[in-house]
This record gives C-alpha cells, sequence and structure tokens, in this order.
C-alpha cells in the first residue's frame, strides 16, 4: 500500500516535470517574457489588455507569461515581494508612488533615461512632461498609458427635485455648502461619502482647497507647516456637523453610500475618473451587456467641478495626472535574450492607437492626442470628455506619497476627528511624526 | 390498516427546534442560489423576492463560464484539496495517537505547541514561507505539479495543528480495552493504529477530511501567493478574479458562489452517506 | 492509563516525525521570523527590514497604552463568552437532539453544515443587506411593524452585537458537526444496554452520552477560545477597520489591519505573538477545567 503510494507519487511528479521542460523546449527559440499587470478581473482596460496581448504576441512571435491580477493590496504584497526574492517579472505595469520605492531604492528597475540611451525610441510618443517620477530620486521609470482625474459626480434628479443648479467652474465653498443645506432640508444626503471606510476623495480635496500654492500640493509639507492639512481636516469636519454626510457615515462602507448615489438619495459623489465605469455598470442590469444599459438613468448622472475655497484652486483645478505605468525591470535589462523583446513590449502596448483605447474617457499622456472616438461611448463618458477639456490643471494626490502608517491618524482617525474625539492639529501631527519616522 | 402511532410531546418539540434551526441555515444557501440567477441591479433592490419573469436571467451564470476554463479550475482544486486532507488525517492520525497513548515528559509541551500551531495567523508566516519556498526553487515554475505543491504543503501544515487537536480528543474517549486485546494478540503499534484505532475512529477522520478540504478549498491567501498564472488557478482564485474590483457585482459574486459551494456540499453529501453512520444507527437508538 | 502496552520510544518518535517535521518548517520556524520582525522596523508586507526597533520592545509597551488594542482585547474575551455558551452551547443542545431522533437525523446533520461551507465573503454580504441601514431586511420588517425611524445597526452602540450574531450563527455547524461525529463513535450497545435497564431518554443522555462526550467537548471549547481570538473574515467584511471608529475590532481583524492595511507589519507581528501566547493560556486553562470537573 505504501510502497504504491510513493511510486505513484513519482511517476506523477516525473510526469510532471517532463511536461514542465517539454513546454520550455516548444518556446526555445522565441523570448518568453514575465509580465505583471493590474489589467485583470472587472478592471475596464482588461479586455483592451488581452487583445494588445495577443496582438504583440502574433506580430512578434514571442510569448507572454502573464501573471496580471487585480491591484489590491494582496497584490502588491506579492508584487513587492517577489523583488526581495528576484523573483520579479521582465515588464511590470504599477504605481508610481510610494508603493514602487521599495524596488526603485534597491535598483531593481530601469529608468526611462538609461532606456533611451540604447532604444531612442522608447516612449517617443509619450509627452515627458506627463510621466510620472519616483518619489526616490525624482527619476522616470515608468511609461503612463492613461490618467485619472477625482472630481465630483452629480445625480441630476436629486439636485433638480431640490432646485439647486448644476455647479459649474466657478463653484465656491460657500454655495456648495449652502446647496448641501438646501439638499438636506429637502431629505437627501447632499454628499455619499463612507467617511469610516473611504475618507481618501474628501481628504486629499480638503488639503488642496487650503494649499497657498498649488504646486506644493504633492509634497508632504514640514510639519510647522501644515496649515493646509489641519485647516482641511477641519473643512471635513465643518462638513460633518452641517450634516453633509449621509446619518451612517461613520458605519456605512463605501459601497453602501455609493449605491445611495445611484438610488437617487444622495446628490453629490467626490470619486475618480474609474468611477465612471461603476455608475454606468449601476444603471446595466447585466454586467457584461451594454445593450442591457438604461440610458435614460444614466443620463441623470453627471460630472462636474470641485468647490474651491480660495484664490490659489479654481474649482476647475482637480487632483489627477498618471500614477501608473510600465516599467522595465533590471533584470530583463540585463538578459540579452529578453533586453529587445521587454523594450518592444512596452512600445507596442504604448502605441498611439493602444493609449487612445486605454485612455477611453481619461487623459492620455500622449505628445499628440487624436480625437477620441466618441461613437462607442456612452454618455457619461461624452460627458467626462467634455468635462475634461475644460479642465484648467491637473495635481498629482499627496496621499500616494504619503502611505501607510502615516495615514492612519487622519485617514482610519478621520471619524474621531469629525466626532472631536481628536483634534485635526493633533492628528495631523501624529501622522507628520510617524512620516518623519519612517523617512530616516 | 394501522393505527397512527401517538407522537410524544417531546418528539414534536424536538423537531421544532431541529427544525427552526434550519430554516436558518437553508435560507442563506437558497438565498444565494435564488439572486445568482437575478441580475446584479436588482439584488439589492430586490434581494428577497423569487426570480421569476423579468428579474430572472442566467447572464452571471454566462459570465463565469464564458470568462476562462473553470473545469480546469475544479480540477486543480480538487487535486490540492483532496491531497491536503488525505495527507493531514494521515499524519494528523499518527501523531495524535502518538500523543495520547504514549507517557513520555515532552508531552505537555508538544501539545501546547500544537496548540499554538493553530494560533499561527497565515498573515505572519506567508512571508517566510514564500522566502523558502522561492529557495527551494519550486516557485514560479512552469509545471502545474509544482505550482500546486506549492500551496499544499503550506496549508498541509497549517491544518495539521487543527487536525491534531481534534483527532486527540475523539481518541481520548476510545475505551483502551480493544487496543489491549490487540496487544495480547501479538499486533504491533502500527498494526493497532491501523487495524482497531482507524476503523473505530472512521467518522472522526471523515470530519477532520472534510474540514482541511474544505479549509484548502477556501483558502484564498496562499492560492494568491503562489498561483500566479491562469492556467494554475484553482475555484477560489477564479472566484476572487471575477468578483474583484468594485465589490458591487453582487448577482456575479451569488452565482460564482454557488458554482464554488455546491460541490463541496455534494462532497460532504456523499461522505455523510457512506462513512459517517447514517440513519440506520440514529434510529436503533430513538 | 494504557501505558502499559505503549512503550516503545522508537515507535512513538515514528508517529510523531512526519507531522511535527511539517510543523517545524512551515510553522514554527516562519513564526519564528515573526517574533523576530516584532522587534524591528518594518512597513509594507514584503519588504526589507528597516532595523531594529528604539527599544528593540517598543511595539509590546506601545500595544500597553494602545486604545484599540484595549478595545480588541475586551471585544475578543467577549467573544470567547459567546462562543463558549453561544455557539458550542447551542451546538451540544442541537447535536444531542439529532442524536435522539430517527427520521430527518441525516437531514439535520447535512444542512447544519452549511453556513461553514459559504465563503465569509458571501456571508458577509449576505448579513449586511440583512442589517443595511437604507433598508435592508430588519429595518424593512421594523418599519412595516411600525418604526418610523431607521435603525443603524451598525452604529457604535450595538455594532458589537450586529457582529457577533452572524459570528455565533457560522460557528454552531462547525461544533455541531464535530460532537455529532463525537457521538458516533460511542458504542450502540451500551444505549442498548441502558434501555434494556430502563433508563429514560433523558437519563442514557446524562450518564453516557455527556460523559463520553467529555473529550470532545473539551476539544470544542479549546477550538471555540482559540478560534475567538483569531476569527477574522467575517467581521472584517462586515465591519473592515473596525468600524465604527475601532469600536469593533478584534485581536485577528486588529492583527490584519496592522499588517496589510495599515502596513505597519512588525506591529502586526507583535499582535500575533499575543494572540498565540494568549491562545496558549486559555487553551490551558479550559483543559484544567475539565480535568476538574468530573462526572
Amino acid at each position: 500500500m505504501r510502497k504504491k503510494m510513493v511510486s505513484v507519487l513519482l511517476c506523477t511528479a516525473m510526469t510532471a516535470s517532463m511536461l514542465g521542460a517539454g513546454a520550455l523546449m516548444v518556446h526555445a527559440e522565441s523570448v518568453e517574457l514575465n509580465v505583471v499587470t493590474t489589467f485583470a478581473g472587472e478592471d475596464s482596460n482588461s479586455k483592451n489588455y488581452q487583445e494588445g496581448l495577443a496582438g504583440w504576441q502574433e506580430a512578434t512571435g514571442n510569448t507572454v507569461n502573464d501573471n496580471s491580477a487585480t491591484s489590491d493590496e494582496t497584490f502588491k504584497t506579492t508584487v513587492v515581494s517577489d523583488f526581495e526574492m528576484d523573483a520579479e517579472p521582465d515588464v511590470l505595469f504599477f504605481f508610481t508612488g510610494a508603493d514602487a520605492n521599495s524596488f526603485v531604492e534597491a535598483g531593481k528597475v530601469v529608468s526611462i533615461e538609461d532606456i533611451r540611451a540604447e532604444y531612442p525610441d522608447y516612449a517617443a510618443n509619450i509627452d515627458d512632461a506627463k510621466i510620472p517620477t519616483s518619489m526616490v530620486d525624482g527619476k522616470a521609470y515608468a511609461v503612463p498609458t492613461n490618467g485619472y482625474w477625482e472630481a465630483m459626480f452629480v445625480n441630476k434628479t436629486v439636485l433638480e427635485d431640490c432646485g439647486v443648479a448644476m455647479p459649474d467652474e466657478n463653484y465656491t465653498w460657500d454655495q456648495f455648502m449652502a446647496d448641501c443645506a438646501v439638499i438636506k432640508e429637502k431629505g437627501y444626503a447632499p454628499v455619499a461619502a463612507a467617511l469610516g471606510n473611504i475618507p481618501h476623495y474628501w481628504w486629499e480635496y480638503s488639503i488642496f482647497n487650503n494649499q497657498t500654492d498649488l504646486a506644493a500640493h504633492p509634497t508632504v509639507p514640514e510639519a510647522d507647516a501644515a496649515d493646509a492639512w489641519v485647516n482641511g481636516m477641519e473643512d471635513v469636519k465643518a462638513m460633518y456637523e452641517a450634516g453633509c454626510f449621509p446619518e451612517n457615515t461613520l458605519s456605512a462602507t463605501d459601497d453602501e453610500t455609493f449605491q445611495l448615489f445611484t438610488q437617487d438619495k444622495a446628490a453629490f459623489l467626490l470619486d475618480g475618473s474609474w468611477k465612471v465605469g461603476g455608475i454606468v455598470g449601476a444603471c446595466q442590469s447585466d454586467p457584461e451587456d451594454p445593450s442591457t444599459l438604461d440610458t435614460e438613468a444614466l443620463d441623470r448622472f453627471d460630472v462636474t467641478f470641485v468647490p474651491s475655497k480660495n484664490d490659489v484652486r479654481k474649482a476647475s483645478d482637480l487632483i489627477g495626472g498618471f500614477s501608473m505605468g510600465y516599467y522595465i525591470t533590471a533584470k530583463a535589462w540585463e538578459d540579452p535574450e529578453k533586453k529587445d523583446a521587454a523594450v518592444d513590449f512596452v512600445n507596442y502596448m504604448t502605441s498611439d492607437d493602444m493609449i487612445l483605447k486605454f485612455a477611453q474617457h481619461s487623459a492620455s499622456p500622449l505628445k499628440e492626442a487624436p480625437e477620441a472616438d466618441t461613437s462607442v461611448m456612452n454618455s457619461l463618458q461624452i460627458k467626462a470628455i467634455d468635462f475634461g477639456a475644460k479642465v484648467t490643471s491637473y495635481t498629482p494626490a499627496v496621499q500616494d506619497n504619503f502611505q501607510g502608517e502615516c495615514r492612519v491618524p487622519t485617514f482610519d482617525g478621520m471619524p474621531n476627528i469629525v466626532t472631536g474625539e481628536v483634534s485635526a492639529a493633533d492628528a495631523v501631527a501624529e501622522g507628520f511624526a510617524i512620516y518623519a519616522e519612517s523617512a530616516e | 390498516m394501522k393505527k397512527k402511532k401517538k407522537i410524544p410531546p417531546g418528539t414534536v418539540l424536538i423537531y421544532g427546534v431541529l427544525t427552526m434551526w434550519a430554516v436558518t441555515t437553508i435560507y442563506p444557501i437558497v438565498w444565494v442560489v435564488l439572486n445568482s440567477f437575478k441580475a446584479k441591479d436588482k439584488i439589492i433592490v430586490d434581494s428577497f423576492s423569487l426570480p421569476l419573469g423579468d428579474l430572472f436571467t442566467t447572464a452571471n451564470y454566462k459570465m463565469a463560464f464564458d470568462r476562462l476554463g473553470i473545469f480546469t479550475a475544479y480540477r486543480n482544486s480538487l487535486i490540492i484539496s483532496c491531497s491536503v486532507a488525505a495527507a493531514v488525517i494521515l499524519m494528523a492520525g499518527m501523531a495524535s495517537f502518538g500523543l495520547v497513548r504514549y507517557q513520555f515528559k515532552l508531552r505537555g509541551t508538544l501539545m501546547s505547541l500544537v496548540v499554538a500551531g493553530m494560533m499561527f495567523p497565515v498573515f505572519s508566516t506567508i512571508i517566510p514561507v514564500y522566502q523558502m519556498q522561492s529557495r527551494m526553487g519550486i516557485t514560479a515554475s512552469n509545471s502545474l505539479f509544482l505550482n500546486l505543491l506549492c500551496v499544499i504543503l503550506p496549508q498541509i501544515a497549517g491544518n495539521l495543528s487543527f487536525a491534531i487537536v481534534v483527532l486527540t480528543g475523539y481518541i481520548k474517549s476510545l475505551p483502551i480495552e480493544l487496543e489491549e486485546a490487540a496487544y495480547m494478540e501479538g499486533s504491533n503499534a502500527f498494526q493497532t493504529f491501523f487495524k482497531v484505532v482507524v476503523p473505530l475512529t472512521k467518522p472522526s477522520f471523515a470530519t477532520v477530511a472534510i474540514f482541511s478540504f474544505l479549509w484548502s478549498y477556501n483558502d484564498l491567501f496562499t492560492q494568491m501567493f503562489f498561483l500566479r498564472n491562469k492556467k494554475y488557478w484553482a475555484i477560489t482564485r477564479l472566484m476572487q478574479m471575477l468578483t474583484s474590483k468594485e465589490g458591487t457585482n453582487y448577482g456575479l459574486m451569488a452565482s460564482t458562489v454557488s458554482l464554488v459551494v455546491i460541490p463541496v456540499i455534494l462532497v460532504y453529501i456523499f461522505l455523510q452517506k457512506y462513512i459517517i453512520k447514517g440513519m440506520t444507527a440514529g434510529a436503533v437508538k430513538g | 492509563m494504557g501505558a502499559n502496552i505503549y512503550k516503545n520510544k522508537k515507535q512513538l518518535v515514528f508517529f510523531l516525525l512526519p507531522a511535527f517535521l511539517f510543523m517545524i518548517v512551515y510553522l514554527y520556524y516562519p513564526f519564528f521570523m515573526n517574533i523576530i520582525n516584532s522587534f524591528e522596523k518594518i512597513g509594507r508586507l514584503g519588504t526589507a527590514p528597516k532595523g531594529w526597533n528604539d527599544p528593540w520592545y517598543l511595539n509590546y509597551v506601545n500595544m500597553v497604552t494602545d486604545k484599540n488594542m484595549h478595545t480588541a482585547m475586551i471585544n475578543t474575551l467577549i467573544m470567547m463568552a459567546v462562543t463558549i455558551v453561544g455557539q458550542v452551547g447551542i451546538a451540544i443542545v442541537l447535536a444531542i437532539l439529532v442524536d435522539n431522533i430517527g427520521r430527518g437525523a441525516r437531514f439535520f446533520r447535512t444542512v447544519y453544515f452549511f453556513p461553514i461551507v459559504i465563503s465569509a465573503t458571501a456571508l458577509g454580504l449576505l448579513f449586511n443587506l440583512i442589517f443595511l441601514y437604507n433598508k435592508g431586511m430588519i429595518n424593512q420588517l421594523m418599519e412595516r411593524l411600525g418604526a418610523t425611524e431607521l435603525m443603524d445597526w451598525k452604529a457604535k452602540g450595538i455594532a458589537l452585537v450586529t457582529m457577533m450574531i452572524p459570528v455565533m450563527w457560522q460557528y454552531v455547524g462547525f461544533y455541531f458537526v464535530i460532537l455529532v461525529t463525537g457521538l458516533n463513535n460511542i458504542s450502540e450497545d451500551l444505549y442498548e444496554v441502558a434501555s434494556i435497564d430502563g433508563a429514560t431518554r433523558w437519563q442514557r443522555v446524562r450518564y453516557i452520552t455527556i460523559p463520553l462526550l467529555r473529550n470532545v467537548m473539551c476539544t470544542c471549547a479549546v477550538l471555540a477560545v482559540t478560534g475567538a481570538l483569531k476569527v477574522f473574515d467575517l467581521p472584517w467584511v462586515m465591519f473592515p477597520k473596525g468600524m465604527p471608529q475601532g469600536s469593533t475590532f478584534l485581536t485577528g481583524t486588529y492583527m490584519y489591519y496592522h499588517t496589510i492595511e495599515a502596513m505597519n507589519v512588525d506591529y502586526g507581528s507583535a499582535i500575533a505573538v499575543v494572540i498565540v501566547v494568549l491562545g496558549i493560556v486559555t487553551s490551558k486553562v479550559v483543559n484544567a477545567i475539565f480535568k476538574e470537573a468530573d462526572y
């Protein structure tokens, strides 16, 4: 009995390893690239990415070993620990903020400058001003495909019922607070947000709104120059006290408050350009089939500017930019067999045509961006493109550079701030103290 | 005609209590299955009604089946979870027997170690395990066998403690007389274990096997770390891919949950029928 | 107890070696690393340590004054009490009842198993819909019964109750299966003899079932208290980050929070060490109680 089991195991092991070896032999002549991206699952670009992969493999005869997965904390952990274990992929599509610090510091990815020294055409169609740089050394490493913005989505059904006008590019904070009071009076929640779960968007804009210099916003300030941060937190507290958020904003999840918005129970939603897909999905009864879209329902949604508090920031100055891109790892770069293929792959995936597909309604990083094809788009996407054209500036989010533990006092601590259990100044100071310690 | 037997009130009460609890356990499953046939936007508005007429759709299943090989994933899951369950009951059974029946100095310490092993959160052990397996050279290979092995090995270890805790409890309850009789007839410890103890505690082994199978089957975190390529994905990993990003696609979620849950229920019913003592046993007592 | 027939220590090594070898490599060694990690400075999971904490036991000192840790400990203690009384208690009653009926026993045994099979994510979603503020099953029901205001079941005062009910419900089935298996191990002959002697149903339960089930009940109690220390998935899905305001943290969810969400791996490791120490202590206590309370 025992012997039999051992022999069965051995046989399985042998066949398995032979099969493995066989698979390697077949591709011995062409190059096999290991690629990891976040274009997977329900990501709106996962289909475009798969088409791109197929196209490149067919055109070059190379193969891609694609290990893409949806971006979440587990995924980020696997990427970072792969670098630690020298098991990183050849090409990686990943974040450019603090998430990338560990492998940039370790010199495990190649800068665009170094690549261009040997391949002058690398990412030549991309506007250099739009290529994000690393926090570590200020160098550019990743080639972006599409940008993002954060703005205010609007439920017009609720606004019209309250007699509130659609906010425009001159929307001010006072107007906004007055509108919220009117909306609340009518029995709606003015702003759909779960402060206990995802305070990120209000956190970012409240700080942004109190800056005296827009360009300084993405940099974490010195602890004694953090007025914008403290005042920002105070603004969120004022909103909470004025009843701008849903009753259960401290105990609800983001999904719950998002549903308030799509079900005509809340007027405003501050969120990212990726939420367009979520709103469209909410108006579609079959998730896969765009023909089941309730276009009338979708027409009730729009996107607009974020109220401004001072003269420095106009309502049309948004948080946004490019925060992800394709990295080529040092491992692929130093492998003469893979070097060409990796460069070619990134060039293919960031060609004009591809970027047009990937950017959809968000910003494109191209030097000369052609007109987007609106015939294949839904009404909210078209509105988003028109809206994008009126945006006066994009500023990167400071929260991408202010990560991990430092966020805890003001992100997870937001409920304590708005309920007055912790003062805004103390919470901000605590975050900076952790930031200073981790920056050592 | 036989006259209907009078049912004692105690029995009525017993059935009443049992049925009440049964309702709470059956309803969620029914709820998930019913909602898997509804469009995702209807689930929130109308989650407690039947999927009839306009409400009915198979779109959720279509999507789950369209998006790459669900059957490959089932196969991978079965290989992983069956190997884990088999290895766990064999090793844990032997260890439990040793811990219960032998008197030795280190016994208390070893039992504490076993309990401790049950407490280790997987989040705190995964990185060293990952580094170790990388050094062993079995991660990120192109072989199905090695990829699955990467998941199987840590999962075996993860389930051993629980299995030993439960099996020692069962073996302790076993009257020693039968083993003594076997000893008198000249059987050695291994023979006693395999020919006397294992058959007597068969239901216990089945129970432990079921739980090991189940936890291995549902353990997403380890799968996320080691099964990177779609070819090697197990069913839970596939489900995660389908339902990730914007956790609001409840329809798809309900259909994938149904697809994940139903095989396990079938396995359980199968084991109930063939391994665990069935109705006849209960009837004798009643 | 029967020690005279099992004396050969070589055989013992053979019985113990495979399991413990596995656990040393895959559990004890990684956890040893975890203990070391709890003295280091580590940010995101998977990154290399940035040196030692100063003083090296800093995390353990911080834990003493950490308000969330206090909440987590208190909640976990409540959870232990609830699991012992609620989960194991209900499971014992159900198991003995099922053992005493003829028709339908297998049906009940099967359906009581259901809650353990459904993944925590799906269960969390289900209970979220039941307790949904606007407007889940319960709030719809209350409205029909005449309530005028919506009840926020996840608000600070009541959140803990809302969290514990589903957790309790889910694990009853787990202990039920373990106990029913224990009952199946009890020989039929004993019951038959007792019946012939004229024992009533209750007497059979009191003098045969419960004493013979003692070891298994002890196992369940150990599993319950240690389970309360590490329970994670269902509470996390329903109340991410200990919402609202950290009032629903348990030791398990708090450990996860620091390791994955707050990217403070060293502190998470320290919590893991505390969880393991508490697990060993409580299981010893449970064992001692069961040893003394002889029937």
